[in-house]
């Protein structure tokens, strides 16, 4: 196979990118990859600054998905999801509830995780939710390879990796107690 | 001869965890009532009248300017509750080690500091007041993202826990802005010395956990630790470089600067700072013997609102600045 960018040169690597949902394969020589890397800085993975760069496109997408979305209101104490937007500050507990969906994505390009670990009020059993949040992950993972949604369900399936190992691990100290 | 070097205190200053905790019930902070204000205020104090250790309630309408910016000074409350001065409290606990800001941005923010590194204890502190303030289990919590706060940027753990770092001689080399910027990819974040926004004096930087979500607090006091370490043994390499290079200009520089601040009779807030980084410095590197404790609890009472604390009327600048001048000269000789 024949590099799709020259047309000269034998491909050796498949580059696959997928812009605004758009998903685009190549199958391209080293030396047009190299050509392609200065080009695009977050395809250069032998450099942190590039991954980085990539994360933070990413990180700002998801802002974006949120600023064009809601005009929904707080049932219980009236805020509006557009005043939070203004403020950065909630009005109360259930906005949480209210603004689920919006909410979730920004906090996910703040925190890079949508999952608490840790102290919990009154003991509420941590091992159960991590449980339940797992399985909830797993329903999304394979809703969005059906989509082929593929950034997303490689977020999915390192989020569920992660959480796993966590689950493991307090069981494993767990035991070594008993 | 140097002073003993236990909790790292040649170059940790102190160690900070705080907690942000919400009721269910009552409105976010920022958009409640006077009367919703009373009723978390009310609620704190009642949560913490059984305990052993005394708690002061301060209400924050009820100080002067001067005795306000002094709490910000010994870093008990922030700026941000004298923000919210008229519906505001702090509850002040033993030694000034710990203490709880009600309706700053969240209902409670409870703290805990203590000199040197020692970011673990300041966090068993904070856990065990925790506890007793949530003992009717009414927080705001969500299984899934945690604890709830007013600011999703505190949703989690609502912990941000942080060291202060005083780093000269990393600043002089000009390595400082390169560490700094490693230590911003391990997740956490560096600050000047009155916390966000605030820029650094006397070489003075706050270092702080910036995510708040989906990692443990054992796991980010673990990182913040480390990291601090990692800086400590920066510095201390740079303030050798430094000595090495030549002990007796060095010396030559702070002790100038020590003569200076001991002498002096107008000390700006600025040129304080300044001269408080060469003393503490000095300290360490055996110049003088002086304890960290001494220089430190120095630097917190010569700022303007500890300076000014009997007066009623403000000071002007000039009138505040003799009046440091006299009360650092009073300490030293």
């Amino acid at each position: 196979m024949m590099c799709d960018e020259c047309g000269i040169r034998p491909a050796s690597i498949r580059l696959t990118t997928i812009t605004g949902g758009e998903k685009k394969e190549r199958n391209l020589c080293p030396t047009c990859m190299a050509k392609l890397k200065t080009t695009m800085p977050e395809l250069d993975f032998t450099s942190l600054a590039g991954i980085l760069s990539g994360l933070f496109q990413n990180a700002n997408k998801a802002t974006k998905i949120g600023e064009e979305a809601p005009d929904i209101t707080c049932e219980n104490c009236g805020m509006k999801y557009e005043n939070f937007r203004k403020t950065g500050l909630l009005g109360c507990a259930e906005c949480y509830t209210h603004f689920r969906e919006p909410l979730e994505k920004l906090i996910m390009s703040i925190h890079s995780n949508t999952q608490h670990t840790g102290r919990v009020p009154g003991g509420i059993a941590k091992k159960v939710s991590l449980k339940n949040t797992i399985d909830q992950l797993k329903g999304k993972l394979v809703e969005a390879i059906a989509a082929e949604e593929y950034e997303e369900a490689a977020k999915l399936r390192d989020q569920i990796r992660m959480l796993k190992q966590q689950v493991e691990a307090e069981e494993a100290e767990t035991n070594e107690t008993n | 001869m140097k002073p003993t070097d236990t909790l790292e205190r040649d170059v940790v200053v102190s160690s900070r965890v705080r907690l942000a905790r919400n009721y269910r019930d009552i409105p976010f902070a920022p958009s409640m009532n006077r009367d919703w204000a009373q009723e978390t205020i009310r609620r704190a104090v009642d949560a913490l009248a059984g305990e052993k250790d005394v708690y002061h309630l301060i209400r924050i309408g009820n100080l002067t300017n001067a005795q306000r910016k002094q709490l910000v000074e010994h870093h008990l409350i922030s700026y941000d509750l004298l923000k919210f001065a008229e519906t505001s409290a702090a509850l002040i606990g033993r030694q000034d080690t710990i203490s709880v800001m009600v309706n700053e941005e969240d209902h409670l923010r409870i703290q805990g500091l203590l000199p040197g590194l020692q970011s673990e204890k300041a966090a068993e502190l904070v856990f065990e007041l925790d506890d007793i303030l949530g003992r009717d289990n009414n927080y705001a919590f969500d299984p899934q993202l945690g604890f709830l706060t007013s600011c999703p940027t505190n949703v989690g753990t609502g912990m941000r826990a942080s060291t202060m770092l005083h780093l000269p001689a990393l600043s002089k080399i000009g390595k400082l802005s390169a560490v700094l910027q490693a230590i911003s990819k391990l997740g956490l974040t560096v600050r000047g010395i009155y916390g966000e926004g605030s820029e650094a004096q006397g070489n003075l930087y706050q270092l702080s956990n910036q995510v708040t979500l989906g990692r443990s607090e054992d796991d980010m006091l673990k990182t913040l630790t480390a990291a601090t370490m990692q800086v400590v043994a920066f510095e201390r390499n740079a303030r050798e470089v430094l000595s090495k290079k030549d002990t007796v200009l060095l010396e030559d520089r702070l002790m100038r600067s020590y003569g200076q601040i001991a002498n002096a009779r107008i000390l700006s807030s600025k040129e304080f700072m300044g001269r408080y980084s060469d003393l503490r410095l000095a300290a360490s590197m055996g110049y003088i013997d002086m304890s960290y404790e001494f220089i430190d609890a120095l630097m917190m009472d010569a700022q303007d609102g500890s300076l000014s604390i009997d007066e009623n009327g403000e000071l002007t600048e000039r009138e505040l600045n003799i009046r440091r001048a006299n009360f650092v000269r009073s300490k030293l000789n």
